[in-house]
């Protein structure tokens, strides 16, 4: 990873001790950014600096589903304009992304739950998101795999159907990203640690590092489920987030057998069958926020009893791989974007719990807007930071309820 | 992982027999001339200290006491509190 060799996405440069803008986080947002930066706004003197190395944090650890059914107005069309990237960056970036369109199906297992659905349904619909509420056995006809008995801890009701969304091959976009940014000249600094941000006048001047000082007038902070601690540590800006950390496993490969991703809130569970033939499932968040990564039995028996119900046929099939990564709560279940708020020059992109995967292509070019402008773009003036103190929290949680620390 | 609590009543206990209250913020503000950003402050607002904290824990599958306790978030292990040592 850290060898002599020339790294993947082009050649090793010295750090220099100064750029127009620091980019704090070599994940999906961080690398988005810098390229949009690059390539839509010619700042191209621009400087990612990581911690470990691209790709260690979310981005790495992802279950890749992407869709663009979420409750609220103003995250559909930020949601949809990422969902439709993903072929366009493909040509783009020359880098196949394995954007797999297979659909949505999430289940709903109560009356109460497919009323939400439908309000779901008709904010995707309003926005032109192709959404559609389904009875269970039309559910069945999509996924014949899945158990629509009564005889189940939490009975199949219907479900929203997304065909749009899918999987993208989530290691391929921080490649390609990170080698398309390059090309514009964006230098990736891995092993190199941000440890404050110096200011004067309210206003940003460098970055300190692990190996010096850098000077720049702006700078992000995208560093995943590290940003909170972060932007607190270095600039006694307190966050309204918890950061606890989420698991996913996979099963040994199989035969085609679910040619949708499939979820369930009342479960606490999805799933997908990759192209390998594994199938692919997250689970519930731990119940307290911690940075430990680590897995628990507690999860991976949650995981096989519920798989088990709703698709029988996974019975006694083993799980091969499980990880962990960090997942940064916040209490609407939306994002933080903002910028020039607190100090100028200083831009925060976080909070984005276990969906910055699928918001990463848009948010990198309205982040880079964002910076290149210096003013907000229309579409994330929602997500601001001061919502929270005006009793403006959106509403995505709808669709999923007890997935706070505080339930 | 694996989180044990010590409760004050009945002891040390498996973690998920407790609910998570937050981090601890102080006694609640006083409501006259309280802004809207001082109570954002109190409701929301976390240090998110990768470390040592202190934190509220309600014994929910238990005795049903609230009360804090010092842990390292990057351990999940209970650690003695400053105040231990005075
Ligand atoms: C198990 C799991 C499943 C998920 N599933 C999905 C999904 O199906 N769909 C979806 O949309 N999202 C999913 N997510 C969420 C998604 O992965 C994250 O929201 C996303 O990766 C956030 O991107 P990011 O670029 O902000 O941060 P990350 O990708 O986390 O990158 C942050 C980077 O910052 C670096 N860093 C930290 N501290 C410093 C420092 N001091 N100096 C320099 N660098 C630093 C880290 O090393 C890391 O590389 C999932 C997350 C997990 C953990
Ligand atoms: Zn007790």
């Amino acid at each position: 990873m850290f060898s002599k060799q020339k790294p993947m996405w082009g050649e090793k440069t010295q750090l220099k001790s100064s750029y127009d803008a620091v980019i704090i986080g070599g994940g999906l947002h961080g690398l988005a950014t810098a390229y949009y930066l690059a390539k839509e706004h010619g700042i191209t003197d621009v400087a990612i600096i990581e911690k470990n190395y691209i790709g260690f944090g979310g981005a790495g650890r992802n279950t890749a589903i992407v869709r663009a059914n979420q409750r609220t107005q103003y995250n559909v069309p930020l949601y949809n304009e990422a969902l439709k990237l993903w072929p366009i960056l493909t040509k783009e970036l020359d880098y196949n992304l394995m954007f797999n369109n297979c659909g949505n199906l999430n289940l709903m297992h109560s009356e109460a739950a497919m009323k939400a659905a439908r309000m779901t349904i008709a904010t995707a619909q309003f926005h032109g998101v192709e959404s559609h509420l389904i009875d269970a056995k039309e559910a069945k006809e999509l996924v014949p795999a899945l158990n629509i008995s009564e005889d189940i801890t939490f009975p199949i009701h219907g479900a929203m159907f997304h065909p749009p969304g899918g999987i993208v091959r989530h290691d391929a976009v921080v490649w390609g990203l990170a080698r398309g940014a390059n090309k514009y000249g964006v230098e990736i600094h891995q092993q190199t640690e941000a440890t404050g941000i110096k200011t004067q006048n309210g206003k940003v001047t460098a970055v300190e590092t692990s190996r010096g000082t850098i000077n720049t007038k702006q700078v992000l902070i995208s560093a995943g489920g590290y940003s909170a601690a972060l932007i607190y540590g270095m600039l006694g800006i307190k966050l309204p987030i918890s950061v606890l950390t989420i698991q996913a496993m996979v099963t040994q490969p199989l035969k085609p057998l679910l040619n949708h991703v499939v979820s369930s809130g009342a479960y606490h569970c999805y799933a997908n069958q990759t192209l390998k033939g594994e199938v692919a499932t997250g689970a519930h968040m731990d119940q307290w926020p911690n940075y430990t990564t680590q897995n628990t039995a507690h999860y991976i028996k949650h995981q096989a009893e519920a798989l088990s119900e709703f698709l029988p046929c996974l019975r006694g099939v083993k799980f091969m791989r499980i990880w962990g990564g960090l997942a940064d709560m916040t209490p609407d279940m939306a994002p933080i974007m903002d910028g020039n708020d607190h100090v100028e020059g200083f831009y925060m992109d976080c909070g984005w719990g276990y969906f910055g995967f699928k918001s990463c292509s848009a948010v990198g070019k309205y982040m880079a807007q964002f910076m290149a402008e210096k003013e907000c773009p229309e579409i994330l003036k929602p997500f601001n930071y001061r919502r929270y103190e005006k009793h403006q929290l959106m509403g995505e949680t709808a669709a999923l309820v007890n997935y706070t620390p505080d339930n | 992982m694996a989180l044990t609590i010590t409760c004050p009543i009945c002891g040390k206990r498996n973690g998920y027999e407790f609910r998570y209250g937050g981090e601890d913020k102080g006694p609640r503000p006083e409501e006259a001339g309280l802004t809207p950003e001082a109570w954002c402050d109190y409701v929301h607002m976390n240090k998110c200290v990768a470390g040592v904290q202190k934190e509220w824990w309600f014994h929910k599958d238990g005795c049903g006491s609230w009360f804090t306790i010092h842990r390292d978030t990057t351990t999940n292990l209970e650690v003695k509190g400053p105040e231990a040592d005075k």
